[in-house]
């Protein structure tokens, strides 16, 4: 899988390439152009975790910005970018970066079958909110549920460099969506350390990321199914002053996603098993697997055109054997507590439109157990030491 | 006694049974030279989801809709497309902000969204039942 998908992340770019040389002259006369943008600033605080910062203190880390446009080069082929700066604390690298930059290619457009081709850095779709999840007008909460969307892990799982597949059906019971990709997430150091642990010192690579997802919504329902499925392998190469040895990891997540929707609430949900396999890394010839569950039920109500409330209740737990985390300390010779095998968030959250593209966010979770807080492999045991810990989020944002 | 109370609860029977009789549907239009003279409702929910970006013919297709919270674009979005407003709009943002497709075009007045689905090639749209439908062809939803 390695190989082919380094064979076809190389032919993907020079797709890209050659496709943009290809229809760059002829269509100068029809290009078209479309901008949008956001900007989003709020400030938050989790006083007993690291979740924001180490310190606890009130942060003004909640800032998102994007500007985006598309070019239509022909009727069939259109090329589209994101420029993004973030700045989420402990939560994910500050900076700027590429969120998307990829050539659509519309290979099919029947009246009850379209089928699109895309190669380039393209979003994650595969997840109710997974394309979307970093821009701030487009989640429902600020912070998502931490089970499925866990932050640490966001700018890795959010979009891939390679090619991928959307074909949507209309069958007569029902539409269907069908996804697949295949692609790799460079990652810089300071991300590795985000999500293995500070003190790594190696490189570390994601091999490749395969992906494949339906959504159905049966004909006259107010429901829509999904099931996604994801393989990806990552490699850390130690460098001379390491303590780590080099390793191996292999993540493999199936999930279910549900929405349900009426005109004043609506209700989703998704639930997953993931496999994650660690081939050294601790020590050369070691080998660990476990299975993590994780689940969140989010419910919307439009109290008015403009207001909404939200509720959403999470659940993960890292090791579906040992789901109060007792065997952390026993593994650890005591150094890590239980409670960092598990995380339950209730949140409640309320979003206001001051005007049609001006927005109010304001919400509160409820947390208990510091399973979803970074790093992943090696957890920050220093500053999480409370067993529960609150967070409270608010953010403006403005979109055109 | 009884006759009168009777009486009573025909009118307002009567009453509700009028005011729970729904307006007729928005009418759908296209540009004259669209080729297309009928859809399904799932076929106009693919075009409004963005998803067939390009009619049959090898035209794009240009989508437009009033403001968003107009009473005729949430009769448009329940009666026709069978989805509630919001499911629209947030289908719109995610088309947006993950570059996998451009928002439809808003329009302030069904007399601009008439002038527009008439001079723009590939153009849909929707008007008032009774609203005039001049050089503009009405396209027929039939599960």
């Amino acid at each position: 899988m390695q190989k082919l998908f380094k064979s076809s992340h190389n032919a993907a770019g020079r797709l890209l390439v050659a496709l943009c040389l290809y229809q760059a002259a002829p269509v100068i006369a029809s290009e078209t152009w479309h901008w949008h943008g956001y900007i989003a600033q709020g400030l938050m605080r989790s006083a007993e975790s690291n979740f924001v910062n180490n310190d606890g203190a009130i942060s003004a880390e909640l800032t998102e910005f994007g500007l985006n446009s598309t070019w239509q080069l022909s009727n069939t082929l259109r090329l589209a970018g994101q420029l993004m700066y973030l700045d989420g604390g402990n939560r994910f690298q500050q900076g700027g970066r590429i969120d998307y930059l990829f050539l659509n290619w519309t290979a099919i457009s029947e009246l009850d079958w379209q089928l699109e081709l895309y190669a380039g850095r393209y979003k994650n779709m595969h997840w109710l909110y997974s394309a979307t999840r970093d821009v701030a007008i487009t989640r429902p909460l600020i912070v998502l549920p931490q089970s499925v969307y866990f932050d640490a892990f966001r700018d890795i799982a959010v979009g891939s460099d390679g090619v991928a597949l959307k074909s949507t059906h209309n069958l007569s019971w029902g539409e269907l969506e069908l996804n697949w990709s295949l692609g790799a997430t460079p990652i810089p150091k300071e991300q590795s350390q985000r999500v293995i642990s500070t003190l790594i010192n190696g490189k570390t690579e994601q091999d490749f990321v395969h992906q494949l997802s339906a959504f159905l919504r049966p004909e006259q329902s107010k429901s829509q199914w999904g099931l996604s499925l994801l393989d990806s392998d990552f490699n850390y190469r130690r460098v001379a002053e390491d303590i780590f040895a080099d390793g191996d990891f292999t993540v493999q997540r199936v999930m279910l996603n549900w929405r349900y929707s009426e005109q004043d609430w609506e209700l989703s949900s998704e639930l997953f098993q993931e496999r994650v396999s660690v081939y050294g890394f601790y020590a050369p010839g070691t080998e660990r697997t476990q299975f993590g569950w994780g689940a969140y039920v989010l419910g919307r109500y439009n109290v008015s055109p403009q207001s909404t409330l939200y509720l959403s209740h999470d659940h993960f737990f890292a090791n579906k054997d040992d789901k109060r985390g007792h065997l952390l300390p026993l593994q650890s010779g005591g150094m890590i507590p239980s409670y960092f095998g598990y995380q339950r968030d209730t949140a409640l959250g309320v979003s206001y439109d001051i005007q049609h593209n001006l927005r109010l966010k304001m919400e509160y979770h409820w947390n208990t157990g510091t399973g979803r807080l970074g790093p992943n492999v090696v957890p920050d045991i220093v500053v999480n030491r409370s067993r529960h810990n609150q967070l409270w989020a608010m953010q403006l944002m403005y979109w055109f | 006694m009884i006759k009168s109370a009777f009486g009573i609860l025909v009118l307002l029977f009567s009453a509700l049974l009028f005011a729970d009789s729904p307006a007729p549907a928005p009418l759908v239009l296209v540009h004259p030279a669209v080729t297309v003279d009928a859809l399904t409702p799932a076929q106009l929910r693919s075009i409004y989801l963005k998803r067939q970006v390009i009619w049959p013919d090898g035209l794009p297709v240009q989508v437009f809709v009033l403001p968003l919270q107009s009473a005729l674009h949430k009769q448009f979005s329940q009666t026709q497309l069978q989805l509630f407003p919001y499911q629209l709009e947030r289908n719109w943002q995610k088309l947006t902000f993950s570059g996998i497709g451009t928002p439809p075009t808003e329009v302030k007045s069904a007399t601009d969204m008439l002038r527009l689905i008439q001079t723009t090639p590939g153009a849909i749209g929707y008007l008032p039942f009774d609203h005039e439908t001049t050089d503009a062809k009405v396209i027929q939803i039939k599960p």
